[in-house]
């Protein structure tokens, strides 16, 4: 507690947290003319860390204190306490930043690219010798990311035919042109939207399952135990996953395909009144083999995209718990895009029949 | 061979960071090796070189009589079958079960039978007194309970080195005393050699054959308790509240 007389601010003998709010207010009345006003300490024996914090910054202001022994001696400990440095990591400027991300994101590539390449390798290895890959694993992981992933891939597909279906038959209709839905539907379910809604949900369900059991594996040292094991993580962990979602995504697709033409089919017979076996007979015209072999070869691609991704925001988690939970967005982020990106790219190649 | 790990001038890096300057040491067969110093002094990181998790940045490791730094993974899994480590914080794999995770080098590195298999499992948990965890997952169970089945899992394959770190952070003093017991008996019925990162001064005082202090990425002390005593190092002094 303290008094104020004139210019002099006089404790007793003790300085605590509850006093420091009151005390800077009443010092704020002397304003900025800091020598009007002396602050008497020297009956001061009993305080808080938190008043040595104030004095010690309010001293180095230039404030006129007058201190007893202990707080002086416990004031320079203080203030050494407090002298190291706060950060050593470099501060840079935006562009260095920018010279840093980009940096940053080509060793991730490279990274990728490595990691991705022994991923391969031991999944080839893998499907032939079944020492290393832990046992079962792999029927159990089709079961994981196809068999359970079969109701919502059916519903989303389902409704994505409907809907474009119905969109489509509009316009259709006026120029009365409605055979040609059984076209759009089929070429468009087949080489887009069946494989790419496929991935995308599975990205969902299984990339983010993928990157969240490794990180948390990278976190919790269990990769570290296997190694120690003479269990490559890569073979043990990564490769059934692999096998498995090489095999679940273009089952899942080929579902996904026939179930959104079944969406269109709906549209025609119900909206546009086209009769079931001409609906039938033009779908399996325009259904030809190339068609499949695109839907097949881009979910191939997804499917190997999503694991590798997965796998890549996994092994390369930073900090705890909350690293976890960063990997496993970030890995649904870059999945999508990905498989969005890869898509385009295929699409056009396709288009134009390079 | 009298010694069973031999490591000379040994350089350990992250990024620019020198965590381990110029260490050299040889472990006896069947002793307790202990390693000792302040936190953050690289004991873990020591441990890590030693098992090959990580690669160093100079100096040769040798165990069981073959340099290891540059051996090729095949080979290095030939070695590793003969080494258990127990994990700071136990790392069992979460998704299975405590008798798979025991089971587990055994399926992979054996061609035991699963009955066998499972036979082996039982003994090596009723060793850690964790006959009733057999059906559990590690989720189920206490942090020592986890330290424990970790231990198992170690010496499922009978190592000839176990290596520890920090086995008893975090368990209650009897538990961490049944521990050590465990420990001896280890070396005392199975001939095992453990090296083995502690703090505990009792579990120190009760176990140790010989110590190395690690301060700052050095090594300022290696030997027996009693000519640590001798040397009259300040550091370590102060470590285990010796009078000068
Ligand atoms: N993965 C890592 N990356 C960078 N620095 C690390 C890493 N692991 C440990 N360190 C640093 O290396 C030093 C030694 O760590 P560690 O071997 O874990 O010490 P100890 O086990 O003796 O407490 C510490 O300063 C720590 O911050
Ligand atoms: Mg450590």
């Amino acid at each position: 507690m303290y008094n104020i007389e004139n210019n002099k601010i006089i404790f007793d003998n003790s300085f605590l947290l509850t006093d420091i709010d009151s005390f800077i207010d009443d010092l704020k009345k002397y304003g900025t003319n800091i020598s009007s006003v002396q602050i008497d300490l020297s009956k001061v024996e009993t305080f808080d860390n938190s008043v040595l914090a104030v004095v010690n910054s309010l001293i180095k202001k230039k404030y006129q204190f007058l201190l007893s022994e202990k707080l002086i001696t416990e004031i320079k400990i203080f203030d050494k306490l407090i002298s190291f440095n706060e950060k050593e990591t470099v501060v840079t400027s935006g562009f260095e930043n920018l010279v840093l991300r980009v940096n940053d994101f080509f060793s991730q590539i490279t990274s990728f690219i490595v990691l991705s390449a022994d991923i391969f390798s031991y999944s080839i290895k893998a499907i032939f010798r079944k020492e290393g890959r832990r046992k079962g694993s792999i029927y159990e992981q089709i079961l994981l990311m196809g068999n359970n992933a079969v109701p919502i891939v059916f519903l989303l597909a389902f409704l994505i035919g409907l809907i474009l279906s119905l969109q489509s038959a509009a316009q259709l209709r006026q120029f009365g042109a409605n055979i040609y839905l059984v076209d759009l539907i089929v070429i468009s379910m087949i080489t887009e939207m069946g494989p790419m809604i496929t991935a995308i949900i599975v990205a969902g369900r299984s990339g983010s399952a993928i990157a969240a059991e490794i990180s948390t594996m990278q976190i919790t040292e269990e990769l570290d135990a296997l190694k120690v094991m003479a269990l490559n993580p890569l073979k043990y962990v990564v490769a059934p996953k692999m096998i498995a979602m090489t095999i679940s995504l273009p089952i899942l697709t080929v579902f996904a395909n026939i179930i959104g033409i079944l969406g269109g089919f709906i549209i025609a017979v119900i909206y546009l009144e086209l009769s079931p076996v001409v609906f039938f007979n033009r779908a399996v015209g325009v259904m030809t083999l190339s068609f499949w072999w695109q839907s097949m070869l881009k979910s191939v691609l997804f499917s190997w995209l999503i694991v590798l991704i997965g796998a890549h925001f996994g092994f390369n988690v930073k900090g705890g718990a909350e690293g976890v939970g960063k990997a496993t967005t970030a890995s649904v982020v870059a999945a999508i895009f990905a498989v969005i990106m890869t898509d385009a790219l295929l699409s056009i190649i396709f288009y134009f029949d390079f | 061979m009298d010694n069973i790990i031999k490591i000379k001038n040994l350089v350990a890096k992250y990024d620019t960071k020198i965590i381990l300057d110029n260490i050299s040491l040889s472990i006896k067969k069947k002793e307790i090796f202990i390693i000792l110093g302040s936190s953050g002094g690289g004991k873990t990181t020591l441990l890590k070189h030693i098992i090959g998790l990580i690669k160093p940045v100079a100096g040769t490791i040798d165990i069981f009589g073959q340099e290891v730094t540059k051996m090729e993974d095949d080979k290095f899994d030939k070695v590793l079958t003969q080494i258990g480590m127990l994990f700071q914080g136990g790392a069992l794999i979460n998704s299975m079960k405590v008798w798979e995770n025991v089971a587990m080098p055994l399926e992979q590195h054996t061609k035991l039978l699963p009955n066998i298999i499972r036979d082996l499992v039982k003994h090596k948990l009723s060793l850690v007194n964790l006959e009733h965890a057999y059906n559990l997952y590690p989720s189920e169970l206490s942090g020592g309970m986890k330290k424990r089945v970790a231990l198992a899992r170690a010496i499922a394959m009978d190592p000839k080195i176990l290596f520890f770190d920090e086995p008893s952070a975090g368990l209650d003093p009897i538990t961490a005393l049944e521990l050590d017991e465990l420990i001896l008996e280890l070396k005392k019925n199975l001939g095992i050699t453990l090296v083995i990162v502690t703090h505990e001064l009792e579990s120190i005082k009760r176990i140790a054959d010989r110590i190395i202090y690690l301060q700052k990425g050095k090594a300022i002390f290696i030997g027996t308790l009693e000519e640590a005593r001798v040397e009259n190092i300040d550091e370590i002094n102060r470590f285990f509240g010796w009078n000068k």
